[in-house]
Protein backbone atom coordinates (compact mmCIF):
# COMPACT_ATOMS: atom_id res chain seq x y z
CA UNK A 1 0.00 0.00 0.00
CA UNK A 2 1.48 3.12 -0.89
CA UNK A 3 -0.86 5.82 -0.47
CA UNK A 4 0.17 7.39 3.19
CA UNK A 5 -2.98 9.61 3.19
CA UNK A 6 -5.13 5.73 2.48
CA UNK A 7 -3.36 4.35 5.17
CA UNK A 8 -3.94 7.26 7.40
CA UNK A 9 -7.63 6.67 6.67
CA UNK A 10 -7.67 3.07 7.09
CA UNK A 11 -5.96 3.04 10.48
CA UNK A 12 -8.30 5.57 11.60
CA UNK A 13 -11.27 2.99 10.97
CA UNK A 14 -9.11 0.55 12.57
CA UNK A 15 -8.78 2.99 15.73
CA UNK A 16 -12.76 3.54 15.76
CA UNK A 17 -13.39 -0.42 15.24
CA UNK A 18 -11.21 -1.22 17.80
CA UNK A 19 -12.88 1.05 20.43
CA UNK A 20 -15.99 -0.41 19.23
CA UNK A 21 -15.93 -3.83 19.21
CA UNK A 22 -12.90 -4.65 21.64
CA UNK A 23 -13.11 -3.34 24.86
CA UNK A 24 -11.06 -6.36 27.02
CA UNK A 25 -11.19 -4.75 30.27
CA UNK A 26 -11.97 -1.30 31.68
CA UNK A 27 -8.13 -0.83 32.87
CA UNK A 28 -6.55 -1.18 29.34
CA UNK A 29 -7.62 1.67 26.96
CA UNK A 30 -6.02 1.38 23.20
CA UNK A 31 -4.66 4.26 21.56
CA UNK A 32 -3.13 4.68 18.31
CA UNK A 33 -4.24 8.07 16.85
CA UNK A 34 -1.59 10.22 18.79
CA UNK A 35 0.64 7.91 16.82
CA UNK A 36 -1.15 8.58 13.57
CA UNK A 37 -0.52 12.21 14.22
CA UNK A 38 3.15 12.02 14.95
CA UNK A 39 3.64 10.35 11.50
CA UNK A 40 2.23 13.37 9.50
CA UNK A 41 4.88 14.87 8.31
CA UNK A 42 6.75 16.96 10.17
CA UNK A 43 6.75 20.07 8.43
CA UNK A 44 3.12 20.65 8.51
CA UNK A 45 2.27 23.34 11.08
CA UNK A 46 0.80 22.92 14.11
CA UNK A 47 -2.48 24.86 13.91
CA UNK A 48 -3.05 22.33 10.93
CA UNK A 49 -2.77 19.52 12.72
CA UNK A 50 -4.74 20.97 15.74
CA UNK A 51 -7.66 20.96 13.36
CA UNK A 52 -6.94 18.11 11.93
CA UNK A 53 -6.72 16.10 15.37
CA UNK A 54 -10.14 18.16 16.43
CA UNK A 55 -12.04 16.68 13.30
CA UNK A 56 -10.47 13.47 13.75
CA UNK A 57 -11.31 13.61 17.56
CA UNK A 58 -15.15 14.63 16.62
CA UNK A 59 -15.57 11.99 13.76
CA UNK A 60 -14.20 9.49 15.94
CA UNK A 61 -16.72 9.86 18.93
CA UNK A 62 -19.51 10.32 16.03
CA UNK A 63 -18.65 6.99 14.98
CA UNK A 64 -17.48 5.18 18.78
CA UNK A 65 -19.26 6.30 22.36
CA UNK A 66 -21.08 9.39 21.22
CA UNK A 67 -19.45 11.71 23.69
CA UNK A 68 -18.69 14.28 21.77
CA UNK A 69 -15.32 16.16 22.37
CA UNK A 70 -14.07 13.96 24.25
CA UNK A 71 -11.59 12.80 21.64
CA UNK A 72 -10.92 15.84 20.57
CA UNK A 73 -10.13 17.54 24.34
CA UNK A 74 -7.46 15.10 24.05
CA UNK A 75 -6.15 14.56 20.71
CA UNK A 76 -5.61 18.57 20.38
CA UNK A 77 -3.39 18.48 22.99
CA UNK A 78 -0.41 16.10 21.15
CA UNK A 79 -1.01 18.09 17.84
CA UNK A 80 -0.11 20.94 19.95
CA UNK A 81 2.81 18.96 21.45
CA UNK A 82 3.70 17.41 18.18
CA UNK A 83 6.42 19.29 17.15
CA UNK A 84 7.74 20.30 20.83
CA UNK A 85 8.22 16.28 21.09
CA UNK A 86 9.94 15.55 17.61
CA UNK A 87 12.10 18.46 18.57
CA UNK A 88 12.94 17.58 22.11
CA UNK A 89 13.22 13.70 21.03
CA UNK A 90 14.93 13.47 17.40
CA UNK A 91 17.15 16.68 18.07
CA UNK A 92 16.65 20.55 16.79
CA UNK A 93 18.64 19.18 13.37
CA UNK A 94 15.91 17.03 12.64
CA UNK A 95 13.97 20.18 10.87
CA UNK A 96 17.42 21.74 10.21
CA UNK A 97 17.72 18.87 8.04
CA UNK A 98 14.29 18.82 6.65
CA UNK A 99 14.28 15.46 7.29
CA UNK A 100 11.23 13.10 7.69
CA UNK A 101 9.78 10.89 9.98
CA UNK A 102 11.42 7.59 9.61
CA UNK A 103 12.42 3.98 11.88
CA UNK A 104 15.59 3.52 10.05
CA UNK A 105 16.77 7.30 10.07
CA UNK A 106 16.06 8.28 13.54
CA UNK A 107 15.72 5.04 15.44
CA UNK A 108 12.59 2.26 16.85
CA UNK A 109 14.05 3.79 20.46
CA UNK A 110 13.61 7.83 19.60
CA UNK A 111 10.51 6.60 18.25
CA UNK A 112 9.12 4.56 21.51
CA UNK A 113 9.95 7.86 23.38
CA UNK A 114 8.10 9.50 21.26
CA UNK A 115 5.22 7.71 21.44
CA UNK A 116 5.26 7.54 24.73
CA UNK A 117 5.49 11.31 25.03
CA UNK A 118 2.40 12.00 23.01
CA UNK A 119 0.20 8.77 24.42
CA UNK A 120 0.89 9.79 27.58
CA UNK A 121 -0.13 13.71 26.61
CA UNK A 122 -3.39 12.39 24.98
CA UNK A 123 -4.26 10.09 27.66
CA UNK A 124 -3.55 12.43 30.76
CA UNK A 125 -6.47 14.05 29.26
CA UNK A 126 -8.28 11.39 28.13
CA UNK A 127 -8.74 9.23 31.24
CA UNK A 128 -9.43 11.68 33.98
CA UNK A 129 -12.42 13.24 31.76
CA UNK A 130 -13.32 9.67 30.85
CA UNK A 131 -13.79 8.55 34.25
CA UNK A 132 -15.58 12.26 35.25
CA UNK A 133 -14.75 11.62 39.20
CA UNK A 134 -16.07 8.53 39.40
CA UNK A 135 -13.21 5.91 39.99
CA UNK A 136 -10.38 6.28 42.31
CA UNK A 137 -6.80 8.16 41.79
CA UNK A 138 -6.14 4.37 42.28
CA UNK A 139 -7.64 3.41 39.20
CA UNK A 140 -7.03 6.09 37.14
CA UNK A 141 -3.28 5.66 37.60
CA UNK A 142 -3.29 1.85 37.09
CA UNK A 143 -5.26 2.45 33.62
CA UNK A 144 -3.17 5.22 32.80
CA UNK A 145 0.04 3.14 33.11
CA UNK A 146 -1.56 0.28 31.44
CA UNK A 147 -3.15 1.84 28.96
CA UNK A 148 0.20 3.48 28.32
CA UNK A 149 1.94 0.28 27.70
CA UNK A 150 -0.81 -1.31 25.82
CA UNK A 151 -0.96 1.98 23.20
CA UNK A 152 2.88 2.14 22.95
CA UNK A 153 3.40 -0.88 21.49
CA UNK A 154 -0.01 -0.52 19.22
CA UNK A 155 1.26 3.08 18.21
CA UNK A 156 4.87 1.28 17.29
CA UNK A 157 2.97 -0.89 14.90
CA UNK A 158 0.80 1.70 13.45
CA UNK A 159 3.72 3.91 13.26
CA UNK A 160 5.40 1.53 11.34
CA UNK A 161 2.97 1.02 8.85
CA UNK A 162 2.31 4.35 8.20
CA UNK A 163 5.71 5.19 7.59
CA UNK A 164 6.84 1.92 5.59
CA UNK A 165 7.03 4.50 2.36
CA UNK A 166 9.73 7.33 3.84
CA UNK A 167 11.36 4.38 5.15
CA UNK A 168 12.33 2.99 1.38
CA UNK A 169 14.24 5.92 0.67
CA UNK A 170 16.61 5.46 3.49
CA UNK A 171 17.37 2.00 2.62
CA UNK B 1 9.66 27.81 21.10
CA UNK B 2 13.25 28.30 19.15
CA UNK B 3 12.65 28.47 15.37
CA UNK B 4 8.86 29.50 15.96
CA UNK B 5 7.72 33.25 15.52
CA UNK B 6 5.94 34.84 18.19
CA UNK B 7 2.94 35.64 15.70
CA UNK B 8 2.91 31.92 14.79
CA UNK B 9 3.08 31.27 18.75
CA UNK B 10 0.29 32.96 19.37
CA UNK B 11 -1.78 31.89 16.44
CA UNK B 12 -1.25 28.20 18.00
CA UNK B 13 -2.13 29.53 21.50
CA UNK B 14 -5.02 30.60 20.34
CA UNK B 15 -6.54 28.06 18.10
CA UNK B 16 -5.07 25.68 21.12
CA UNK B 17 -7.49 27.23 23.31
CA UNK B 18 -10.61 27.91 20.64
CA UNK B 19 -10.85 24.09 19.84
CA UNK B 20 -10.12 23.41 23.68
CA UNK B 21 -12.87 25.08 24.55
CA UNK B 22 -15.63 24.13 21.43
CA UNK B 23 -14.32 19.90 22.45
CA UNK B 24 -15.34 21.19 26.23
CA UNK B 25 -18.15 22.99 24.99
CA UNK B 26 -19.20 19.88 22.79
CA UNK B 27 -18.68 17.10 25.32
CA UNK B 28 -20.67 19.15 27.93
CA UNK B 29 -23.94 19.21 25.76
CA UNK B 30 -23.45 15.28 25.14
CA UNK B 31 -22.30 13.92 28.19
CA UNK B 32 -24.78 14.45 31.17
CA UNK B 33 -21.88 12.63 33.59
CA UNK B 34 -19.21 14.82 32.03
CA UNK B 35 -21.37 17.56 32.47
CA UNK B 36 -22.26 17.38 35.84
CA UNK B 37 -18.19 16.38 36.55
CA UNK B 38 -16.92 20.05 34.97
CA UNK B 39 -19.79 21.72 36.83
CA UNK B 40 -18.56 20.22 40.07
CA UNK B 41 -15.05 21.23 39.06
CA UNK B 42 -16.13 24.19 37.85
CA UNK B 43 -18.06 25.05 41.15
CA UNK B 44 -14.71 23.94 43.26
CA UNK B 45 -12.45 25.98 41.33
CA UNK B 46 -14.72 29.08 41.50
CA UNK B 47 -14.89 28.66 45.29
CA UNK B 48 -10.93 28.07 45.36
CA UNK B 49 -10.67 31.48 44.13
CA UNK B 50 -13.29 33.37 46.15
CA UNK B 51 -12.19 31.81 49.35
CA UNK B 52 -8.21 32.89 48.49
CA UNK B 53 -9.83 35.66 47.68
CA UNK B 54 -11.63 36.34 50.85
CA UNK B 55 -8.89 34.86 52.81
CA UNK B 56 -6.08 37.85 51.48
CA UNK B 57 -8.63 40.61 52.15
CA UNK B 58 -9.45 39.50 55.65
CA UNK B 59 -5.51 39.43 56.06
CA UNK B 60 -5.43 42.98 54.87
CA UNK B 61 -9.04 43.78 57.08
CA UNK B 62 -7.43 42.21 60.32
CA UNK B 63 -5.87 45.06 62.27
CA UNK B 64 -9.35 46.92 61.64
CA UNK B 65 -10.66 43.59 63.30
CA UNK B 66 -8.66 43.03 65.91
CA UNK B 67 -9.36 46.71 67.18
CA UNK B 68 -12.88 46.42 66.71
CA UNK B 69 -12.65 43.08 68.98
CA UNK B 70 -10.45 44.60 71.67
CA UNK B 71 -13.65 47.76 71.68
CA UNK B 72 -15.91 44.94 71.93
CA UNK B 73 -14.08 43.36 74.58
CA UNK B 74 -13.51 46.00 76.60
CA UNK B 75 -17.30 46.63 76.36
CA UNK B 76 -18.30 43.14 77.44
CA UNK B 77 -15.94 43.13 80.42
CA UNK B 78 -17.14 46.30 81.69
CA UNK B 79 -20.83 45.07 81.60
CA UNK B 80 -19.65 42.12 82.98
CA UNK B 81 -18.02 43.56 85.91
CA UNK B 82 -21.26 45.38 86.26
CA UNK B 83 -23.18 42.82 86.39
CA UNK B 84 -20.83 41.18 89.03
CA UNK B 85 -21.13 44.16 90.98
CA UNK B 86 -24.74 43.61 91.61
CA UNK B 87 -24.69 39.96 92.00
CA UNK B 88 -22.31 40.71 94.79
CA UNK B 89 -24.68 43.32 95.82
CA UNK B 90 -28.28 41.14 95.44
CA UNK B 91 -26.21 38.15 97.29
CA UNK B 92 -25.09 41.00 100.30
CA UNK B 93 -28.86 41.90 100.92
CA UNK B 94 -30.06 38.12 100.79
CA UNK B 95 -27.89 37.23 102.88
CA UNK B 96 -28.42 40.37 105.16
CA UNK B 97 -28.99 39.29 109.05
CA UNK B 98 -32.29 40.87 111.10
CA UNK B 99 -33.21 44.39 109.64
CA UNK B 100 -36.87 45.04 111.44
CA UNK B 101 -35.11 46.23 114.86
CA UNK B 102 -35.79 49.47 115.59
CA UNK B 103 -33.65 52.39 115.87
CA UNK B 104 -30.85 50.28 114.27
CA UNK B 105 -29.64 50.59 110.50
CA UNK B 106 -28.10 48.07 108.68
CA UNK B 107 -25.95 47.72 105.72
CA UNK B 108 -24.77 44.32 103.89
CA UNK B 109 -21.04 44.00 103.42
CA UNK B 110 -18.75 41.08 102.16
CA UNK B 111 -15.71 40.06 104.04
CA UNK B 112 -12.32 41.09 102.82
CA UNK B 113 -10.43 39.54 105.25
CA UNK B 114 -10.62 37.46 108.18
CA UNK B 115 -8.41 36.20 110.73
CA UNK B 116 -9.59 33.18 112.32
CA UNK B 117 -5.88 31.57 113.69
CA UNK B 118 -4.42 34.44 115.77
CA UNK B 119 -5.13 35.23 119.08
CA UNK B 120 -6.54 38.45 118.44
CA UNK B 121 -8.09 38.04 115.34
CA UNK B 122 -10.02 40.54 112.93
CA UNK B 123 -12.01 41.18 109.96
CA UNK B 124 -12.11 43.41 107.10
CA UNK B 125 -15.06 44.53 105.29
CA UNK B 126 -15.87 45.88 101.65
CA UNK B 127 -17.58 48.88 103.24
CA UNK B 128 -16.16 51.98 104.65
CA UNK B 129 -17.08 55.62 105.93
CA UNK B 130 -18.58 56.45 102.07
CA UNK B 131 -20.65 53.85 102.45
CA UNK B 132 -21.82 54.99 105.77
CA UNK B 133 -20.13 52.67 107.97
CA UNK B 134 -19.26 54.21 111.29
CA UNK B 135 -16.81 52.38 114.13
CA UNK B 136 -18.29 50.77 116.93
CA UNK B 137 -20.89 49.28 114.89
CA UNK B 138 -21.87 45.84 115.35
CA UNK B 139 -21.38 43.42 112.53
CA UNK B 140 -23.62 40.29 112.72
CA UNK B 141 -24.42 37.41 109.98
CA UNK B 142 -27.24 35.44 109.36
CA UNK B 143 -26.15 33.32 112.18
CA UNK B 144 -24.86 35.42 114.62
CA UNK B 145 -23.01 37.38 115.98
CA UNK B 146 -19.64 38.59 114.68
CA UNK B 147 -17.48 41.20 115.91
CA UNK B 148 -17.38 45.24 116.05
CA UNK B 149 -16.44 47.36 113.95
CA UNK B 150 -13.27 49.67 115.01
CA UNK B 151 -11.78 51.71 112.46
CA UNK B 152 -12.94 52.57 109.03
CA UNK B 153 -11.36 53.90 106.22
CA UNK B 154 -13.30 55.54 103.09
CA UNK B 155 -13.87 51.67 101.68
CA UNK B 156 -12.91 49.74 104.04
CA UNK B 157 -14.22 48.87 107.44
CA UNK B 158 -11.65 47.05 110.54
CA UNK B 159 -13.03 45.32 113.34
CA UNK B 160 -12.47 42.68 115.74
CA UNK B 161 -14.65 39.06 115.48
CA UNK B 162 -15.81 37.07 118.46
CA UNK B 163 -12.87 35.26 118.50
CA UNK B 164 -10.84 38.18 120.08
CA UNK B 165 -10.29 38.36 123.61
CA UNK B 166 -10.77 42.37 123.87
CA UNK B 167 -14.45 41.71 122.61
CA UNK B 168 -16.69 41.14 125.44
CA UNK B 169 -20.87 41.40 124.62
CA UNK B 170 -24.00 41.07 127.24
CA UNK B 171 -25.19 38.68 126.49
CA UNK B 172 -28.44 36.72 128.11
CA UNK B 173 -29.80 33.14 128.40
CA UNK B 174 -32.99 31.77 127.07
CA UNK B 175 -35.94 33.51 128.58
CA UNK B 176 -33.98 34.95 132.13
CA UNK B 177 -33.62 38.33 132.36
CA UNK B 178 -30.09 37.76 133.55
CA UNK B 179 -27.42 39.41 131.37
CA UNK B 180 -23.74 38.25 131.80
CA UNK B 181 -20.51 38.79 129.91
CA UNK B 182 -19.53 36.90 126.82
CA UNK B 183 -15.66 36.58 125.66
CA UNK B 184 -14.17 34.03 123.49
CA UNK B 185 -12.42 30.96 125.63
CA UNK B 186 -9.00 31.75 123.30
CA UNK B 187 -8.59 28.32 122.44
CA UNK B 188 -11.37 26.71 120.07
CA UNK B 189 -12.98 28.94 116.86
CA UNK B 190 -16.42 27.96 117.47
CA UNK B 191 -16.35 28.21 121.75
CA UNK B 192 -17.02 31.48 123.60
CA UNK B 193 -17.40 32.00 128.04
CA UNK B 194 -20.35 33.30 129.67
CA UNK B 195 -18.76 34.53 132.85
CA UNK B 196 -19.85 36.22 136.16
CA UNK B 197 -22.93 34.63 136.70
CA UNK B 198 -24.15 33.81 140.08
CA UNK B 199 -23.43 30.83 141.85
CA UNK B 200 -26.49 29.66 142.35
CA UNK B 201 -28.18 29.89 138.83
CA UNK B 202 -28.40 26.57 137.14
CA UNK B 203 -27.88 26.79 133.28
CA UNK B 204 -29.45 24.54 131.13
CA UNK B 205 -27.37 22.80 128.37
CA UNK B 206 -28.99 23.41 125.27
CA UNK B 207 -30.19 26.98 125.98
CA UNK B 208 -30.02 29.74 123.03
CA UNK B 209 -27.40 32.84 124.10
CA UNK B 210 -28.96 36.23 122.52
CA UNK B 211 -27.98 39.76 122.80
CA UNK B 212 -28.86 41.88 125.57
CA UNK B 213 -29.92 44.83 123.77
CA UNK B 214 -28.19 46.61 126.64
CA UNK B 215 -25.40 47.62 124.70
CA UNK B 216 -25.33 50.56 122.57
CA UNK B 217 -23.59 48.46 119.61
CA UNK B 218 -25.92 45.16 118.61
CA UNK B 219 -29.78 45.02 118.44
CA UNK B 220 -31.30 42.91 121.34
CA UNK B 221 -32.22 39.03 120.84
CA UNK B 222 -29.13 38.29 117.95
CA UNK B 223 -28.53 34.46 118.36
CA UNK B 224 -25.18 34.12 119.57
CA UNK B 225 -24.84 30.52 120.51
CA UNK B 226 -26.24 27.52 122.63
CA UNK B 227 -25.04 26.91 126.51
CA UNK B 228 -22.66 23.73 127.07
CA UNK B 229 -21.40 22.82 130.50
CA UNK B 230 -21.52 25.31 132.90
CA UNK B 231 -18.67 25.53 136.48
CA UNK B 232 -17.83 27.27 139.79
CA UNK B 233 -15.35 29.47 139.46
CA UNK B 234 -13.20 30.51 142.56
CA UNK B 235 -16.94 29.20 144.38
CA UNK B 236 -18.20 32.75 143.78
CA UNK B 237 -19.15 33.03 139.72
CA UNK B 238 -20.55 30.93 137.53
CA UNK B 239 -19.27 29.95 133.72
CA UNK B 240 -20.84 28.95 131.10
CA UNK B 241 -19.20 27.29 127.72
CA UNK B 242 -21.36 28.78 124.91
CA UNK B 243 -21.00 26.83 121.51
CA UNK B 244 -21.35 29.60 118.98
CA UNK B 245 -23.89 29.43 115.73
CA UNK B 246 -21.44 31.62 113.57
CA UNK B 247 -18.92 29.20 111.80
CA UNK B 248 -16.19 31.54 111.17
CA UNK B 249 -14.33 29.88 108.32
CA UNK B 250 -17.56 29.65 106.83
CA UNK B 251 -18.34 33.82 106.86
CA UNK B 252 -18.45 35.58 103.61
CA UNK B 253 -21.57 38.10 103.70
CA UNK B 254 -21.91 40.32 107.01
CA UNK B 255 -24.15 43.06 107.83
CA UNK B 256 -23.25 46.01 109.74
CA UNK B 257 -25.58 47.16 111.77
CA UNK B 258 -25.48 50.68 113.38
CA UNK B 259 -27.39 51.92 116.58
CA UNK B 260 -28.73 55.37 115.39
CA UNK B 261 -29.33 56.53 118.85
CA UNK B 262 -25.87 55.50 120.10
CA UNK B 263 -24.77 59.44 119.55
CA UNK B 264 -27.46 60.09 122.32
CA UNK B 265 -26.81 57.54 124.44
CA UNK B 266 -23.21 58.22 124.50
CA UNK B 267 -23.67 61.63 125.40
CA UNK B 268 -25.66 60.84 127.98
CA UNK B 269 -23.65 58.69 129.26
CA UNK B 270 -20.49 60.97 129.15
CA UNK B 271 -23.09 63.50 131.14
CA UNK B 272 -23.68 61.15 133.72
CA UNK B 273 -19.92 60.65 134.44
CA UNK B 274 -19.35 64.32 134.80
CA UNK B 275 -22.10 64.52 137.09
CA UNK B 276 -21.46 61.71 139.48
Amino acid sequence: MRSPALKFILLFIAQTALWNYFNFTPYVFIVFLPAMLLCLPAERGTVRVMILAFILGLIADFLVNGQMGLTSLALVPVAAFRRRVIRIVFGQEFFIRDEALSFHRQGWVKFLWAILLLTGIYLIVYIPVDCAGMYSSGFRTLKFLLSLLASSAVSMAAAFLLLEESDERWK
Amino acid sequence: MPGQKPSSLLVSAATFILLELAALLLLRSSSTLQNIWMNRASHRTMAFLWGSGETIRSQFQMDEFNRTLQAENARLQERLRAYEAMDAEREELDRMAVRNAANYRYMPATVVKMSRNRSHNYIILNKGSEDGIHPQSGIISDLGVVGIVQAVDKHYSYGLTLMNPQMSIGARIGGSELVAPLTWDGRHSGRAILSNLPPHFSVAPGDTVRTSGFSSIFPPDIPIGITGESRLVDGSTRQVDVELFQDFSRLRYVTVVENLDRAAIMALEAEGEVTR
